[in-house]
């Protein structure tokens, strides 16, 4: 049987990461280069960078630390491969196989599409041909309409209409991999995680499915792992918090004998 | 970036025009990694707002129960231990611990070298009024004149080394004293910055502490770079300032708490407070950029010309930070605050002197190097050759 993956999700906002909460608020962490070299040390299964930048300009906040902010797409994949060692998928502002070609030229492993996979569906079948589809991630953020989970794209701003679930099949249809489910009304709110809607996506796709959105601590993932057939757990904000996050839920996970890497 | 490849902007290339907080009077260009929201205000200021939000009382009982985890079962430890500098911070800690929750704590000082004498009889004072066991800890004077210098040479701030001595040799007792609860104050960025939300619970990671109290830099960096500026140092006169390594952390279980997550943290309200309760002293002299008497007196150049760097670096000083304090605390009016930034920010204060005088520096050699971390996002050149920056007050 296959580990099931616990992912630390990392947002990346004009060049510096940030914590986001409700796709709406972000508040400066730091560093992406210092972060992916504590990661590294930590040894995570994989890590996935999302950039959601409105704009492209990158801050370069103050320049009297050792390591400079970075000013391009281009560098800070390069930078991150230099120190980190694990499986990295990198996202956002991906509209076309150009974008792909340089994220993966640059090292990254796998790619995420979010808002292109709903205005050029084509894309999808593009990259799974090129890259092979396990290559292809396709994020849905959705958020609770009525009851029911909606497909938003474009930063959470555009409301598509379309179920959630709907739409992870016709993502698998095109040749999409895997898929991360992203619940926007979650983000950042520590409330825990969505088992309903990740049940029904993972009964709906054979994809492997990555949940995220809610988590506070670990027994959040302990619940997602238990209650839904998840493949991977990610949380973006958490692992910032408190010393050896990752390692320590790790820990704890094998203790509960969830199926991870330990 | 070194004076070398630092391209100075002349007019009218300047940078983009210096954006405020509509509310406080922060810069786009702190020090600290603020962000504005639509309406131009500041995450400092919407952080600071979520205090009235939080449930305290609850905090309160959240912290009692962890703690009580803590609490050495036979009493032949400590029950945690507080990184002190003696300041109102300090006291509030000590107070919250020993006095309001019955902690046995262990007080841990980083001593610089650079107490104000009323600081100093703040920190022994503490040893009188709260009857708790503490460990006073000073490096060689030469190996604190030394890392004055190249703090200035290599970040342009003579005062890493107090930064990183804090922000470790309290972490080597609790590895040393197998005590796992550290009690940290407020998170520096939280507080000035809005880094975190309340409900995000931070804890002290050492990734924060590399990253942003210590710029990225440790005790190698400076070895390293000693014999480049004609300096002596070695990896046995540091020892105060190494990190304990991830396994020794994870042996004690070291965790770093701070305590503005469960206390509702008004430094306005403690400083009075503790100088009644515990006969806390003010400065008796004022400060020549802060019209605060309570804050830094562990440090006479935290006041001074530490702050003047930030000046010069990022245009704006304590006199900034305190009046936005202040007007998130509704103490103070944005036209007041105004006022005390236009005396005080730009003032190179006399503390300065001391400083030339401790490590054998002139003061041209002290200028030009602050010179070279002007940060070009504030700064420009007149057309007589004279750094310019947008102001405060300056009419749209």
């Amino acid at each position: 049987m296959q580990y099931r993956r616990l992912i630390p999700v990392l947002f990346i906002m004009n060049g510096l990461i940030v914590r986001s909460e409700d796709f709406s608020t972000h508040q400066i962490i730091g560093n992406i280069i210092n972060e992916a070299a504590r990661y590294n040390q930590w040894n995570v299964d994989e890590l996935i960078y999302v950039d959601i930048s409105r704009d492209k300009t990158y801050d370069s906040r103050r320049d009297d630390h050792k390591i400079k902010a970075v000013d391009s797409i281009e560098t800070i994949i390069t930078e991150i491969s230099k120190v980190c060692f694990m499986p990295l998928t990198f996202g956002g502002g991906i509209k076309t196989i150009e974008d792909v070609d340089l994220r993966i030229r640059t090292g990254a492993d796998k790619v995420v599409i979010n808002s292109a996979a709903y205005h050029t569906p084509e894309l999808i079948t593009e990259v799974a041909r090129k890259y092979g589809s396990q290559c292809c991630v396709i994020s849905a953020d959705y958020r609770m309409v009525d009851g029911t989970p909606i497909l938003f794209t474009d930063f959470g701003s555009n409301n598509t209409g379309i179920n959630v679930v709907d739409w992870v099949k016709e993502c698998q249809k095109n040749g999409a991999g895997e898929i991360f489910l992203h619940a926007i009304d979650r983000d950042g709110k520590a409330c825990g995680y969505d088992f309903d809607t990740i049940s029904d996506v993972t009964s709906a796709t054979s994809l492997p499915v990555i949940a995220c959105g809610g988590a506070a601590d670990v027994d959040d993932f302990i619940d997602v792992y238990e209650e839904t057939n998840v493949a991977a757990v990610a949380a973006g904000n958490m692992f910032h918090f408190t010393e050896r996050a990752y390692p320590r839920a790790k820990k704890d996970l094998v203790r509960e004998k969830i199926h991870v890497r330990p | 970036m070194s004076d070398h490849d630092r391209k100075y902007l002349v007019h009218p290339e300047r940078p983009p025009k210096m954006r405020y907080c509509s509310k406080c009077v922060s810069p786009m260009s702190s020090a600290a990694p603020i962000t504005f929201d639509d309406d131009g205000i500041c995450s400092t200021c919407k952080v600071a707002d979520q205090r009235d939000e939080v449930d305290w009382d609850a905090r309160m009982k959240k912290f009692k129960r962890l703690c009580e985890r803590y609490r050495s079962k036979d009493g032949m430890n400590y029950d945690c231990v507080i990184p002190v500098s003696g300041g109102k911070d300090s006291y509030f800690q000590v107070h919250i611990m020993k006095n309001v929750l019955g902690l046995n704590p262990l007080l841990v000082t980083y001593h610089g070298n650079n107490y104000l004498p009323t600081g100093m009889e703040n920190l022994k004072n503490m040893r009188e009024v709260f009857g708790c066991d503490h460990i006073f800890f000073t490096p060689s004077i030469e190996v604190l004149k030394t890392m004055n210098r190249l703090g200035m040479l290599m970040m342009g701030d003579m005062n890493w080394h107090a930064h990183c001595g804090i922000n470790t040799y309290p972490i080597r007792v609790a590895v040393e004293t197998n005590t796992p609860l550290m009690i940290w104050g407020e998170h520096g960025f939280m507080d000035i910055g809005g880094m975190h939300s309340y409900n995000d619970f931070v804890e002290f990671t050492y990734r924060n502490r590399h990253e942003h109290d210590l710029r990225g830099f440790e005790w190698y960096d400076f070895v390293e770079a000693a014999p480049k500026f004609g300096e002596k140092l070695e990896a046995k006169d540091m020892i105060g300032f190494m990190h304990p390594s991830d396994e020794d952390m994870d042996r004690v279980g070291v965790r770093g708490i701070h305590l503005n997550n469960y206390v509702r943290w008004d430094a306005n309200e403690h400083g009075p407070m503790m100088v009644e309760m515990y006969g806390f002293k003010e400065s008796e002299e004022e400060f020549e950029r802060t019209y605060r008497r309570m804050s830094n007196l562990d440090d006479m150049h935290e006041n001074g010309i530490h702050d003047y760097l930030k000046y010069i670096k990022f245009g704006y000083g304590r006199a900034t930070d305190h009046t936005c304090k202040d007007i998130r605390a509704g103490l103070m009016t944005r036209e007041q605050a105004i006022e005390e930034v236009r005396i005080r920010d730009h003032v190179k204060s006399k503390d300065l002197w001391r400083w030339l005088e401790y490590v054998g520096w002139t003061e041209e050699y002290f200028d030009e190097v602050c010179d070279r971390y002007r940060d070009p996002r504030v700064w420009w050149k007149g057309e007589n050759g004279e750094w310019v920056k947008d102001n405060l007050w300056d009419k749209e």
